[in-house]
């Protein structure tokens, strides 16, 4: 009787892990779509409503402060997603707080001086479609490295905005009229740039996950020789992708300028970080490692939620930006925490090799 | 329990009991490993046998299962835990910053020379980068960055860094593919230098896919095959064969030609002419229909620069004709043979081939998005289809289209980037390095495929360092010698030893018709 048992308890397989259930197909579809890993910046997010629920129980948990936090993330939604198609290629773009006050500037102007708003719209978002241009023209045809490369235009655009405004916000009554419905219309309680901001992650989310187009942008990202070799045209993909994140700068621009009925120049500057921030904690989120539009959403409205909250807790003025600092830094340290125990064998050594540059043979 | 051990000679290394389990699989199953103080011992194995896990585990990246001994010189050690002094390492990637020239990167390793506040003395440090470099014979200039070396010079000053500080005498140096990207003219300098550090009383662990190596460099060998250890044996005792067949576990045959008729009526598919660039120096070639022609060449002849060049992806700038009769009797600018979509296999794989954080399935389909779905949208069910089919057609083993393709064996990995190329349905493909860093199962298996799409009419064209890869695969050879075209020679009856003279320009053969 003994020796069966004995030889069957040694077939079995001595993995380091215990078997795990049985599950049906979708159940588990369902369990991999909600690991902590994949969206935690969600379960974060909930345990963070939960924490300011208790916190301040008569303001938070309303109505009226989930509107606030939809209301006033817009923009930099918006901000963040716009950076998301050159990101994607690996690519910079860190002039698009600059093109987003330009193109502000520039509706408002003409706006003020009395053009038909759809002319002044159109230039404004053209002027950001411009810059996008120069961008692109400096980055990919000069071949200069793009976090440098856009930190120059920025610069230069800046240098534009304050010689051609002398500093001071263009502000005209005509601003606060049809020109202002843009950004402060409100539909079902929300206010227009929310609508806007959702539009923009869809079709981006479209681009990216269902183009080709947004596959071989990301494949130019992650190895732009390998896709080069493969047929991929990456000069023109980042070109392009570079024109887009001025475009979607220079919407951006002409609905905060409405939203603040006014000129501006400096209106873009603060969104320059939050914008980043969103969008690498973004990549955390859904697609492992992948600048993607609803990931950049979640961080938005964690980030957004995050700093309502202390708001409304009456927390000091530096409590903000710690929130954010400590929610950046955790949520990458535990992706790369996980990334490094899910890969095993040559991924660490591959990654660092394709840091190094390697000459042409 | 070596005889040796017996008689009271102590083994340099040993290892006992060393097993290593990852969540799903055994990478190691109570593998034992010794070597003699003064050999040259090699680990050979197929890609997943355990090879690069059991030197990681001596690198003290993983730590083993419980149970595992380990001695350096006789004293105990914690393996996966500490790295004793006496155990050197020059990884496969050599561990070096190409940006940063050799002083600084023999500095990394060993430190700098420093006076009084921390201030580095660079005139001591340069006369140390000197003398370790005098010591193993490397003519390079220390100033230069180490991008701009050559890869053997490179592979040297990795091994001068691992061994600083070294006086020979006991210890194990440990190479792991020192020569996966040597080209095989520049093995013999390394090979210099291992006998150079055996002769002062060093052990080497010598790493290799290369058999022919093994039996020039090694005093006796290990095979691992499926995390176990399948034998030691002085390198006397076995051939390349039998050396193949354990690791393989089947019978093997190193010296296989996969069988390929020579075609030299069929019509010409594709035509150059002049074609001139960093090395080239003016080239004409014919590619008939169904053939696989072999580029041959040493380092520095163009052989890769033209293959590149064929395929519209030439490295750099060139000049010359290219022509496609099947598509359009007109000549094309060699500069658009882009146009001519014609795939390529790069030669790095890891580098210009797989995409590491894309899965399997997107690797694949990355060179054929515009044809799958319609009006703009990707057609998801069409690229599952793509996938399936292509994996299956190539045997590419992964756990699923959705593995990242970093999971997968190197060879598994190539046969994904040949079937992202073949997914195009080209008339021609071509092939720089196919077999590098592919172990020998992979490797026959892609000479038998090759074969088989030549018999179905494709034309292949195959530029490769390793002779062993065009004598199997290829029914004509065109040797290249700085830039010119020196040989063209009928691979049937063709000698490793013709082929050589041949890449040496030791004499102009046209025997070929």
């Amino acid at each position: 009787m003994t020796q069966p048992e004995a030889t069957t308890r040694v077939s079995q397989p001595t993995a380091a892990t215990p078997p795990t259930p049985r599950r049906s197909a979708p159940a588990r579809r369902l369990a991999a779509g909600l690991a902590f890993d994949r969206i935690g910046a969600v379960y974060v997010w909930i345990g963070i409503a939960l924490i300011f629920s208790v916190w301040v129980p008569d303001q938070f948990p309303t109505a009226a402060t989930a509107k606030q936090v939809l209301n006033s993330n817009a923009i930099t939604a918006l901000a963040a997603l716009s950076i998301i198609i050159p990101l994607a290629t690996r690519v910079f773009d860190l002039a698009f707080a600059f093109t987003m006050t330009l193109s502000g500037v520039t509706a408002a102007h003409f706006v003020a001086v009395g053009s038909p708003l759809s002319v002044a719209v159109a230039l404004g978002v053209l002027v950001g479609l411009g810059t996008g241009l120069i961008n692109a023209l400096v980055v990919v045809a000069m071949r200069i490295d793009s976090f440098i490369a856009t930190l120059a235009t920025g610069s230069l655009i800046q240098s534009l905005i304050t010689m051609a405004t002398g500093d001071t916000p263009i502000q005209d009554l005509k601003l606060a009229g049809p020109f202002s419905k843009i950004g402060q219309t409100e539909v079902g309680g929300v206010t227009l740039p929310v609508l806007y901001a959702v539009v923009v992650a869809l079709g981006i989310w479209y681009l990216l996950e269902h183009t080709a187009t947004g596959r071989r942008l990301y494949a130019a990202g992650f190895n732009p020789e390998a896709a080069r070799l493969a047929g991929v045209r990456v000069d023109r993909l980042r070109f392009t992708s570079l024109i887009a994140s001025g475009g979607l700068a220079g919407v951006t621009g002409v609905v905060l300028a409405s939203m603040l009925q006014s000129g501006s120049p400096s209106a873009g500057t603060p969104y320059l970080l939050p914008a980043f921030a969103a969008a690498f904690l973004g990549a955390t989120q859904l697609k492992h490692g992948r600048f993607n539009s609803w990931g950049t959403i979640i961080a938005v409205l964690l980030l957004g939620t995050g700093t309502t909250g202390l708001g409304l807790a009456s927390a000091p003025q530096w409590a903000a930006n710690m929130f954010v600092g400590v929610v950046l830094i955790a949520a990458l340290a535990v992706t790369g925490v996980q990334r490094r125990a899910t890969r095993r064998g040559g991924g660490r050594e591959r990654l660092l090799a394709r840091m190094r540059r390697r000459p042409e043979d | 329990m070596s005889p040796d051990t017996l008689s009271g000679v102590r083994d340099a290394l040993r290892l006992t009991g060393l097993s290593k389990t990852f969540p799903g699989t055994r990478a190691l199953v109570d593998a034992s490993l010794d070597i003699r103080p003064g050999e040259v011992h090699a680990l050979v194995g197929q890609n997943g046998s355990g090879k690069s896990t059991l030197i990681k585990a001596l690198a003290g990246y993983h730590a083993p299962d419980p149970g595992a001994t380990a001695e350096l010189d006789g004293k105990q050690f914690d393996l996966g835990h500490e790295v004793p002094e006496g155990l050197h390492f020059v990884h496969q990637d050599l561990g070096l910053v190409l940006e940063l020239n050799t002083m600084d990167n023999l500095a990394l390793r060993g430190g700098f020379a420093k006076g009084a506040a921390g201030r580095v003395l660079w005139r001591e440090q340069q006369d140390r980068t000197h003398d370790v470099l005098r010591r193993f014979g490397v003519e390079l200039d220390i100033h230069r960055p180490l991008g701009e070396a050559t890869p053997v010079q490179r592979t040297v000053v990795a091994i001068a860094a691992a061994l600083q500080g070294w006086h020979g005498g006991s210890g194990v140096l440990v190479l792991d593919e020192p020569t996966a990207v040597l080209p095989h003219e520049e093995v013999e300098r390394l090979f210099a230098m291992v006998r150079e550090v055996q002769a002062a009383g060093t052990s080497v662990l010598y790493v290799s896919h290369r058999l022919d190596e093994i039996f020039e460099i090694a005093d006796r060998v290990t095979v691992l095959r499926g995390g176990r250890v399948v034998a030691t044996m002085p390198v006397e005792e076995v051939d390349a064969r039998g050396l193949a067949s354990l690791m393989v576990g089947a019978d093997v045959d190193p010296d296989y030609r996969a069988p390929v008729a020579s075609r030299p009526r069929a019509p010409v598919v594709l035509e150059v002419r002049d074609v001139a660039g960093t090395r080239l120096r003016g080239v004409d070639l014919q590619v008939h229909e169904g053939e696989v022609l072999g580029i041959a060449g040493l380092a520095g002849s163009g052989m890769q620069e033209l293959a590149y060049a064929l395929a519209g992806r030439p490295p750099a700038a060139i000049t010359g004709r290219i022509k496609m009769p099947r598509r359009s009797p007109r000549w094309l600018d060699m500069r658009d043979a882009g146009r001519l979509d014609i795939p390529l296999v790069p030669a790095d794989r890891g580098r210009e081939g797989v995409i590491a954080e894309f899965s399997v399935g997107e690797n694949l389909s990355l060179a054929v998005l515009g044809r799958l779905g319609s009006r703009g949208r990707l057609g998801h069910r069409d690229e599952d289809e793509l996938v399936e089919r292509w994996s299956r057609r190539l045997e590419v083993v992964a756990t699923g289209p959705e593995a990242l393709i970093s999971t997968l064996s190197g060879g598994n990995q190539q046969k994904v980037v040949v079937a992202r190329c073949l997914a195009q349905e080209p008339e021609l493909l071509v092939l720089s390095e196919p077999t590098a860093g592919v172990d020998i199962g992979t490797r026959v298996a892609i000479y038998d495929l090759v074969a088989g799409l030549a018999r179905e009419g494709l034309t292949v064209v195959v530029s490769s360092s390793d002779l062993g890869d065009l004598l199997a695969m290829c029914s004509r050879i065109v040797v290249l010698h700085e830039g010119h075209v020196a040989a063209v020679l009928a691979a049937d009856g063709l000698t490793e030893h013709a082929l050589v003279r041949a890449m040496e320009g030791e004499e102009r053969v046209d025997d070929a018709a």
